[in-house]
């Protein structure tokens, strides 16, 4: 942390020549990159919870497309639950996501919940773009330690620029994610993934960026597998913030429920 | 034509409710199977099958009906009057598969209710399952090993956290189905005759128990939860085996060299105490399962002219049967998974239980439209003796989805073993399959 902190000073003082020179960065001296990613969190956990129902296109290098529709529920920032809808073959598979990594998964050919161990974590979830660690739910503070690479002012959207590295003893499929965050709102437009190699292997871009109530939310997602070129897109058809969902809903007694 | 009429009554009704409530919802799947035996060169399995599934959520309760409808096996003709009869042409065969309703939050707000015929899985391994007792077992395909019949029955879960105490009463018995002739001698030794005698004609019948509450009914306690980031379970069921044993043996000599049999069958009391486990060691899934049976002392008369021989043929003895596995999955994507299993399905008694290993092994490629995958199970009968005790039973399979909701596979068995073993018998049972699938 001390190291972080160090580095990230230096960082300031290499930058803050630039920035007062130019005099046109104030948000960036408010906020240190760990902050900023609180903010990350805050804006894209601040629903009490919600309920969202998903489409989600599949996309191979060819173009064609495969389609499949989730709903997700997700309270706080460390439960999720996600039920596919269609296509046939996988409607019924349904995935939970509790606190301490606890993962399960509900197989309805076999009438079994199964629970996920870390190996599969890392693994796509359900032929998508995103493994079973990218959807579920996430807080960005908690895993990783964020470096503020940039802070853009210049382009049409202004945005800071930071460097994700997983903490001391957190183990991750990726070294880092460079994240790009819009100054004005905290949304992240934009996550690069990189192997432990260090090689971009996925990209993620926000889109269609809208206040729904309250609250802030990417109306549209693309996922791009840049080895296996494949695409997921995921576009947002119905949400529901704030219903009051309980504990219980995110359970077992629950993941098996049609 | 019976068949037929039930058949369009049940469509009409699906129909109905179809067009009745839009929140029904029906879905389903079309499978065909077809197997080629390589040993005689013949087709062994014949197989097209409609699964229709509705879904009706009503209130604060949910119904969910699953029926087969079944084309199974090969005309049935001996003579020109059974080409009049349909059915040995065109044999069909109509089964609900489950049929209930849910009962949410039933007079407590944690308790849920599932009364009807229903699969209740329990245990934490894959498909081989000591503490899955409740459902009898459907080995009309031996290679789908781990299928269960539906039960009607009443399940009472409460839930408590991360706590569950789930209670189930089933109050008719029902008996497993067997495999076909040919795959029955892996699972049930041949008749001992009497040396230099030839058995002419043989003759069983099944008793089944009486249809009171206390010689037909089961029930089933399991207690769930967390601990240590494990996932844990005890239950006790108390029921009856679902595996008939043979308690009556009649030897009539016929001749000097020939011997008639009638034999007796019972389903045997029995209880079985269960633990299992799921989690992870490092990244590595893993889980266990245990159960102790306690059976019912059976007795063994035989008879023979005026001689008769009282043996035991089930021990009360406690004898227990186990599973652990794990799995792992690869940074390339490839899947392994390993169970050691003591004692199979049909097994009982401590000396007549085998030791198992079974591996797969799956890969995923193009988007995940490319499946293969490859079972390897092998039976060690002596681990002091493994080359004279042993069988091997090797399940390679391809499976392509060529659209959404479509399927193809295309695989093969093949055993080979020592004919002492249960694979062993029926190592010239060596079969290559293509299995299609729809689901709509």
């Amino acid at each position: 942390m001390e190291r972080i902190k160090i580095l990230f000073l230096m960082f300031v003082l290499l930058i803050s020549g630039f920035a007062f020179a130019d005099g046109n960065n104030s948000q960036s001296q408010e906020f240190t990159a760990q902050q900023i990613l609180k903010n990350v969190d805050e804006v894209i956990n601040a629903p009490k919870d919600q309920e969202i129902t998903v489409e989600m296109i599949l996309i191979d290098k060819k173009g064609d497309e495969k389609v499949r529709k989730v709903k997700i529920w997700q309270k706080g920032s460390d439960k999720r639950m996600v039920k596919f809808l269609s296509p046939a073959d996988v409607k019924g598979l349904a995935f939970l996501n509790l606190p301490n990594d606890m993962m399960y998964l509900y197989l309805p050919a076999f009438r079994k919940i199964r629970r996920i161990a870390s190996h599969v974590k890392n693994t796509n979830f359900a032929g998508t773009d995103f493994t079973y660690d990218d959807i579920a739910s996430t807080n960005y503070s908690e895993i990783y330690d964020a470096k503020l690479l940039k802070s853009n002012d210049q382009s049409k959207e202004q945005l800071y620029e930071l460097e994700l590295a997983p903490k001391e003893g957190i183990k991750k499929e990726y070294s880092k994610l460079i994240m790009a965050v819009r100054k004005d709102n905290f949304y992240p437009v934009k996550i690069e993934f990189y192997s432990k190699e260090g090689k971009l292997v996925k990209v993620m871009e926000n889109s269609k960026i809208e206040k729904e109530g309250k609250y802030w939310i990417a109306k549209q997602a693309l996922m791009h597998d840049l080895d296996k070129e494949h695409k997921t897109k995921m576009i947002i058809l119905e949400i529901k913030f704030d219903q009051n969902l309980g504990d219980e809903l995110f359970s077992k007694r629950y993941l098996k429920r049609r | 034509m019976r068949k037929d009429k039930i058949c369009a009554v049940i469509v009409f009704i699906l129909l109905f409710f179809t067009f009745s409530y839009s929140e029904i919802n029906l879905s389903g799947n079309i499978f065909t199977d077809n197997r080629f035996r390589l040993e005689d060169n013949t087709f062994s399995w014949n197989e097209i099958q409609l699964i229709s599934k509705l879904n009706l959520d009503i209130g604060n309760g949910h119904i969910y009906s699953e029926t087969e409808f079944k084309s199974i096996g090969f005309p049935n003709i001996l003579n020109s009057t059974d080409l009049q009869d349909t059915e040995s042409i065109n044999p069909l065969m109509i089964n609900i598969r489950e049929t209930y309703i849910d009962f949410y939050k039933f007079v407590l707000k944690n308790l849920d209710i599932r009364v009807g015929k229903q699969r209740i899985a329990w245990g934490t391994a894959d498909k081989l399952n000591p503490t899955d007792n409740l459902n009898p077992d459907d080995l009309e395909d031996i290679m789908d090993f781990g299928r269960k019949l539906g039960s009607n029955s009443v399940k009472l879960t409460y839930y408590l956290g991360d706590y569950s105490l789930v209670g189930v009463v089933i109050p008719i018995f029902k008996p497993a189905v067997l495999p076909s002739d040919e795959w029955a001698s892996a699972f049930f030794s041949s008749l001992p005759v009497p040396e230099g005698l030839i058995l002419q004609s043989y003759s069983d019948t099944v008793i089944l128990p009486k249809r009171s509450f206390e010689e037909s009914s089961m029930f089933a306690v399991k207690f769930s939860g967390n601990l240590f980031n494990y996932d844990l379970s005890l239950s006790y069921f108390n029921g009856r085996d679902d595996i008939p044993l043979i308690n009556n043996v009649i030897i009539t000599s016929v001749s000097p060299t020939a011997i008639d049999v009638n034999v007796e069958m019972i389903y045997p009391k029995m209880q079985v105490i269960g633990a299992d486990m799921s989690g992870e060691i490092g990244k590595i899934g893993v889980w266990g399962e245990a159960a102790c049976f306690i059976p019912e002392k059976v007795i063994m008369i035989t008879t023979m002219n005026t001689y008769t021989e009282t043996t035991v043929a089930l021990d009360s003895k406690p004898y227990y049967k186990y599973v652990v596995g794990m799995d792992y999955t690869f940074k390339n994507g490839l899947y392994i998974n390993g169970q050691y299993l003591h004692g199979f399905i049909h097994e009982r008694e401590e000396d007549n239980l085998e030791d198992y290993i079974i591996l797969g092994m799956e890969k995923k490629f193009f988007d995940d439209d490319l499946k293969i995958k490859i079972g390897l199970g092998s039976e060690i009968k002596d681990f002091n003796k493994i080359k004279d005790n042993s069988a091997i039973m090797i399940l390679p399979e391809i499976s392509y989805i060529p659209m959404d909701n479509g399927e193809i596979n295309l695989g093969a068995y093949f055993i080979n073993g020592e004919d002492n073993t249960n694979f062993g018998k029926v190592k010239k049972n060596d079969e290559i399959y293509i299995k299609f699938k729809y689901s709509f």
